[in-house]
């Protein structure tokens, strides 16, 4: 009887979810997000450089600033925001299932990813890619010599799948030994259980840079893998998708034309630059399609600063980033080598 | 030849070996060569640990830095506490605003003045005041947590619960004191002690409804800051999700025990399939339906608190080890109990409640105490799916770019509180066995 009932129930359940489903279809992520008075923004585990908290419980980081940022699009206070940090295994389903509006964290774009999980990636805010590190004293200064080595690895992720690939590729036989904590693999490798270390680059400086010496260690040039890390949103809105995608390219536009944080005013009042004009809403009337106010580029601007000072203060050499070089790397404007491009604004 | 003494002799003295340490340490220690050995291995082993513990632990350790690269710098092998030091209210109280941590400060001091007249000798009444603790208390404290605007049904709670308190604090103060009971002694000042019981429960009435009045009024002008419940965190959210969850676990698991005994078939068939489905079900795996699927079955928009749908899942999940523990305590007692109920003629409710649950749960003391902290302990779980309880804090030291990798001391100090926060468990959990057990000693 108990069985029963339950399935019943269950039926009725799963009903409910359908109707529920089409009947949503009418409310846009945006009116919702405008309705409930905060945008929330999905992260992982605190992660350095992309997610932290503080000591004093606030949230910092590069995702972290995509969050802030289309949150201050659409209500011009990057506090209007709720962080939720949800673990690498639930992530889809938690902005599948209405919990998140918005991801932002550490999710390579892959092709499966976008087209059968039901979620669209926007734009790329980091590109990052898989390398390798070894003790200096090692003498190891190519991936290629790696051949037999062990290698510490994180379990679970991408990067064991590309270990393999690459360890196959190039007949190098190397023995994974794997981990499910950074804090474990760090020690191990420190303490000589391994020969070398593998994860993303930015993982790995960041790793490096907190070790007691890390002169003594070495990454090395390779990039096995292509990682680019993007901000996500459901499949089928596609008015929040241009929202989120256009939050990434306010970013950098506003780096290639050189506004700031601190003179994003002083630009608006006295620029005479046709884009920046229309960036910051002086002229034109760009915000129309996005459904968000004239000033939305502005706030953004206001709240976090452009492209270059978010990657400065976590990635970079600020006092909170995890110390990796911008210059030379994919990160860079495209007019100095990099990948960061924004499509133009008009 | 007969040998008479007046006076008794003189007790010899006891053994060197009873009275001086050094006659303690040869009778148990070194009695004999094996002995002696395997002591000085132990004294070896325990001194190379203590050693190694407080040399890196406290000799070398730095106390005060800004990050963590300065505590390598002053001293490359020893613990760095600088950083639990400045995470430490993280720790305790997650991401709570730190201007409003007194909330949470005094919501614990108003628990122990709650609690407090349990403890207390000569005071009355205490089931009563135990029923309030679990019934009225998290309504005040959950208010006094979250804050925000009070619907009607929480002004009720909140004033209900605060007339409670005042009268059970000056019920406990009037106990230790005289003995006596709240009700009485306002009688006697009264001076309608000597007056029919009707005239007496009018009074008392009365009295109450003006408490009420007051109460209602006090807490019409009290408004706290709303705390969102994702602002919880660090050992308050532990205690929170743990304190609801064993708070609940008892009279749920009584009342599916007794479910599942009954003679009823459909009440034992249904309390059956409950304790077996969720006893079956690992804790992780019911907080994953609870946070992550449910959604998925309601309505689009529809997102309940997580936090609530945790402490629900922890709750039927502990309900139902509760279930299985009193089960084993009814079972222990002799049937002869309950016909010797049923012949003084006790009802259902009368047998199990004066006769057969008070046994019952004697013995059921060490194992209840042990769900508890182990409840306590898987608590830590919620960790995994995104809530910052004391676990997720501690290992988010290592990922603040200032203390980057510093895992181990927010760890090791995590241990600590959990084992005192357990030991004190667990010798209470003896302390009360020693006292219930009282007329079973030999």
């Amino acid at each position: 009887m108990k069985l029963t009932t339950l399935f019943a129930s269950a039926t009725a359940v799963a009903a409910m979810t359908l109707a529920g489903a089409t009947a949503a279809q009418a409310a846009s992520t945006l009116e919702i997000v405008k309705e409930r008075g905060f945008l929330r923004c999905q992260v992982g585990p605190p992660t350095p450089g992309f997610y932290n908290l503080d000591a004093n419980g606030d949230w910092y980081g590069s995702d972290v600033a995509i969050c802030q940022a289309v949150a201050a699009a659409i209500f011009g206070s990057k506090d209007k925001l709720e962080i939720q940090s949800v673990s690498s295994q639930v992530r889809f389903t938690a902005l599948a299932n209405g919990e998140s509006d918005l991801l932002s964290r550490t999710a390579t774009w892959t092709l499966l990813r976008d087209t059968q999980l039901g979620l669209d990636f926007t734009a790329v805010n980091f590109y990052d890619g898989q390398g390798f590190m070894v003790p200096k004293d090692s003498g190891i200064t190519s991936a290629l010599d790696l051949k037999g080595a062990t290698v510490c690895v994180l379990t679970g992720t991408t990067t064991e799948l590309n270990l393999a690939d690459f360890s196959r590729l190039h007949n190098l036989d190397i023995s994974p030994v794997t981990f499910e904590d950074t804090n474990v693999r760090n020690d191990t490798y420190l303490q000589g259980g391994c020969d070398a270390m593998t994860n993303d680059k930015s993982g790995l400086a960041s790793s490096k840079a907190a070790f007691p010496n890390p002169g003594d260690h070495l990454v090395l040039p390779e990039t096995i893998s292509k990682e680019p890390l993007a901000p996500a949103v459901r499949h089928g809105d596609d008015q929040w998708f241009d929202i989120v995608k256009w939050t990434v390219h306010v970013l950098v536009g506003a780096e290639e034309l050189g506004i700031t944080q601190a003179n994003v005013d002083d630009m608006r009042a006295n620029a005479t630059n046709p884009s920046v004009r229309r960036i910051l809403g002086v002229e034109g009337n760009l915000h129309e399609g996005l459904g968000l106010t004239k000033d939305w580029a502005y706030n953004i601007i206001k709240a976090v600063g452009n492209y270059g000072e978010v990657y400065e203060a976590y990635m970079g050499g600020g006092e909170l980033g995890i110390g990796i070089g911008r210059a030379g790397s994919a990160n860079a404007l495209w007019t100095q080598g990099g990948l960061m491009y924004s499509p133009p604004f008009r | 030849m007969v040998v008479v003494r007046t006076q008794p002799t003189s007790s010899r003295t006891a053994p060197l070996s009873e009275t001086t340490v050094i006659g303690w340490l040869h009778k148990n220690l070194f009695s004999t060569v094996l002995n002696a050995v395997l002591t000085l291995i132990c004294l070896y082993i325990i001194y190379v640990v203590v050693k190694g513990l407080w040399i890196w632990g406290v000799a070398d350790a730095v106390w005060v830095a800004k990050d963590r690269r300065e505590c390598f710098d002053i001293s490359i092998d020893g613990a760095c506490w600088a950083g639990v030091i400045q995470w430490i209210d993280n720790i305790f109280y997650g991401r709570y605003p730190r201007t409003e941590l007194w909330r949470v400060n005094l919501g614990g001091l108003l628990l122990v003045l709650w609690m407090a007249p349990l403890w207390l000798p000569r005071v009355r009444a205490k089931i009563f005041i135990g029923l309030s603790t679990v019934f009225l208390y998290p309504f005040l404290a959950g208010y006094l947590f979250a804050g925000g605007d009070k619907s009607l049904f929480m002004q009720v709670m909140v004033t209900l619960a605060m007339v409670c308190l005042a009268g059970n604090t000056a019920h406990a103060i009037i106990g230790v004191s005289s003995g006596r009971g709240l009700p009485d002694t306002l009688l006697r000042w009264l001076g309608k002690d000597q007056a029919p019981e009707a005239t007496q429960r009018n009074t008392l009435l009365v009295l109450l409804a003006a408490a009420l009045a007051v109460g209602y009024a006090l807490q019409t002008g009290w408004t706290e800051e709303v705390v969102p419940w994702s602002k919880w965190g660090g050992m308050f959210l532990t205690l929170v999700i743990s304190g609801i969850g064993i708070a609940t676990a008892l009279p749920g698991g009584i009342i599916l025990a007794l479910g599942r005994r009954s003679k009823m078939p459909v009440i034992r068939v249904m309390s059956t399939a409950f304790i077996e489905l969720f006893r079956s079900v690992p804790l992780i795996t019911v907080l994953f339906m609870a946070t992550t699927m449910f959604p998925l079955f309601m309505p689009e928009g529809f997102v309940l608190n997580k936090l609530v749908q945790v402490i629900i899942a922890v709750s039927l999940f502990s309900a139902c080890y509760m279930a299985e523990t009193v089960r084993a305590g009814l079972q222990a007692i002799p049937r002869g109990q309950y016909e010797a109920a049923h012949t003084i003629g006790l009802g259902y409710w009368g047998m199990m409640g004066l006769i057969v649950m008070p046994q019952a749960l004697k013995h059921m003391i060490p194992n209840i105490v042990g769900s508890f902290i182990g409840l306590l302990k898987d608590t830590t779980l919620v960790s995994i799916i995104g809530l910052f309880d004391i676990l997720g804090m501690l290992r988010s030291v290592s990922q603040d770019v200032p203390w980057r990798g510093l895992h181990k001391e927010p760890l090791l100090f995590g241990a600590v509180v959990f084992f005192v926060v357990c030991s004190v468990m667990s010798k209470y959990s003896r302390h009360l066995e020693v006292k219930l057990s009282a007329g079973a000693k030999r």
